[in-house]
Order: C-alpha cells, then structure tokens, then sequence
C-alpha cells in the first residue's frame, strides 16, 4: 500500500515523527509512484519559495526604518510611563460606556422622579430657595407709578433684598426712559 | 533568554531578526512594498509600546508575526477599495527589480505572478498555514503557536493547502499551453 499524500507532506516539512518517517523512506526505495508524488511536492514547493519577493526589494528600508524608531524611543531617552502607554479602546464600547453613563443619568430622574428633598441633596443651595413657599406673587393694580424709584429702593431694602439696577436703551431726556429694576 | 520591548539592545536583536521575516509574511497578504514596510513598522511600534516581556526570544517572534499577520488582513479588509491599485502593483514589472534581463524577467515575473494568485485565491485559514510553512521557515510547532491551532491542524492545512495549489497551477498550465 502507497503512502497516504498527507504523510508524504509532512514527511517533505521533516515533521514527521519516527517510526513512521523510516516506514517512508523504506518504501520510497522501492516505489516509483510515491517517489514520482514527492518529487513533485518538492517542485511545487521550489515554484512557491521562488515566488516569494526578494531580499533586495523587502529590506531596502530596514536600515532607515530602524534608526526611524530608535530616534523616536530611545535616544531621547524617553521611557514608556504608566500614563504614556497607549490606551486602546475601541469606538464602539467608547460610546456604549458614554450611553450608559447618560442613561443611568437620565434614567434616574425618569424613574424616581424629583422631590425637593432629593433636590436638596443634590443642589442644597438651590432648593431653599426654589421651593414653593418661596416664591410669591406680586401685583400692583396702581402700579409703581406713585412712588419714587428711591421709595422703592429702600422698601426693597428694608425687606432683605439685594437690589441691582441695570438701565437699558437710553434714550433723550423727551423721551421714556425705561428702568428695570431686578 | 528574556526579551523586555522596552530595552534598547532586546529591540535591536529582535527587530534585525525579525524584519525580513515580518515583511515577507505581510507583503504577500498586502502586494504592496511601502504600505508593507509602513505596517512592519507599525507591529515593532506596537511591540515597544505595549512596553512587554517575553519569556524568549521566540515567544516575541511568534508575538510579531501573529500582530504583523492580523495589521496586514485588517488593511486588505479595510482597503477593499485599494484593491484594484494592489492588484496594479502585484502585476507592476517594476517590482522585480532584481531582474536583468527583460525576455527572461517577463517569464519569471509571469510565473510569480500565477503562483501568487493562486496562493491568493486559497481560503484564509489555508493561505496563511501556507506562508508561514513557506517563506517564514517555521516548523509546524510555531505556526501552530503563532496562529493558536494545534500541530495536526496545521499539518492538515499544509496538506490541503499544497494539494489546491497544485490543483490550480496545473490548471492554469494547461490553460496556457
């Protein structure tokens, strides 16, 4: 019985183990066929290697290459540190990571809703001050016609406030002159 | 003997045993002398700044050659556009510049060619067992390492890989005569 193919390219590659390679070369002394079957393995072979690309055409930028990386990292004498070392992330996990971080954050308001102590929690500050019982409203049906801007003033002032006046568009003495006071 | 990415010397020894090897594996996946020589640079970058250790020397070559293997199928995939500018490249005569004279150029260059396409046109898990064993001069135990499939498999592949080309060149031989 010849020798099955698949030993044959092994046995070409040197791989294969020992009592099978003797095995081999005993019935290559006598068989013509399988002798006929690796000279042309060893032919195929020979066309590939020869079709592989040449020294002269692959190692043209070795030498430059070299010097290339060697200038870039070691002789400026810089080592790779910890924070240096390039951090891979890829795109998408980047942006599943930043979806959850919104929807976490958004999330949390749609499904626990706002209270003013959570507020409180979260902005302190804020909360004393936005609360409802805060927040009056104020209407004036004479409007602030009968008063000076000084009465207001000081009325505003007696009650705790900060006052800033801020005065737009001025304009000639004929004409309105608007104030906002805040 | 330990190799450390980071230390001069170990860079040196490894990148002047490695070069040839590295650029031969990627030039035959991407037909292309300067997009071959930009990504061996780009596997020893990647070895230095992953800041490593091996154990030997050989455990960074196979590390090289896989990365170097894997820049080189992403490029093909990313640059299916560019393929037709290969495809101009693998036929350019230019490339055999090791070629004196013209007539005899023209044969060998036809007949590198056909091997070529027809390496080529193997299924990927064939093609690359088949380079390694060919033009890396790995035996059957470090392919297996450097693609993670057992040695059987790889002899398996082996096998396979020679019959298909010697399908497809014998074909094309009586196509041409």
């Amino acid at each position: 019985m010849c020798i099955d193919s698949q030993m044959l390219s092994a046995y070409l590659d040197g791989e294969l183990p020992e009592p099978y390679r003797t095995q081999v070369e005993e019935h290559l002394e006598h068989c013509a066929a399988c002798r006929k079957h690796l000279e042309d393995m060893k032919a195929l072979d020979k066309r590939i290697l020869d079709a592989a690309f040449s020294e002269e055409l692959l190692l043209r930028n070795k030498d430059r290459i070299y010097s290339l990386l060697d200038k870039k990292y070691f002789q400026s004498g810089k080592k790779v540190s910890f924070i240096r070392r390039r951090l891979e992330i890829s795109l998408p996990s980047l942006i599943t990571a930043a979806a959850a971080v919104v929807f976490i954050f958004i999330g949390g308001f749609m499904f626990f809703g706002t209270s003013a102590e959570q507020t409180e929690d979260i902005l302190p500050s804020f909360a004393l001050q936005a609360d409802s019982s805060n927040v009056h409203y104020v209407s004036d049906t004479a409007g602030l016609d009968n008063y000076t801007l000084e009465e207001i003033l000081q009325y505003l002032d007696s009650k705790g406030y900060n006052v800033d006046i801020s005065i737009k568009g001025l304009q000639p003495l004929d004409t309105t002159v608007s104030e906002d006071a805040e | 003997m330990e190799i450390k990415s980071t230390d001069r010397d170990d860079f040196r020894r490894i990148y002047d045993e490695n070069y040839h090897l590295l650029i031969q594996v990627i030039m035959h996946i991407v037909y292309n002398i300067e997009i071959a020589e930009d990504l061996t640079q780009e596997a020893f970058e990647r070895f230095y700044v992953k800041n490593m250790t091996f154990p030997s020397a050989d455990d960074a070559k196979y590390w090289l050659i896989r990365v170097a293997k894997n820049l080189a199928l992403n490029h093909v995939r990313r640059n299916k556009r560019e393929i037709e500018m290969v495809e101009k490249a693998r036929h350019n005569p230019s490339l055999s510049a090791e070629m004196r004279d013209a007539s005899q150029a023209a044969v060998e260059a036809d007949e590198k060619r056909a091997v070529r396409m027809a390496i080529e046109s193997l299924p990927e898990n064939l093609r690359m067992v088949i380079q390694l064993k060919e033009y890396s001069g790995l035996d059957y135990k470090a392919i297996a390492k450097v693609l993670g499939i057992s040695e059987t498999n790889v002899k398996v592949r082996v096998y396979r890989a020679r019959k298909k080309l010697e399908e497809a060149l014998s074909t094309e031989d009586r196509d041409v005569y």
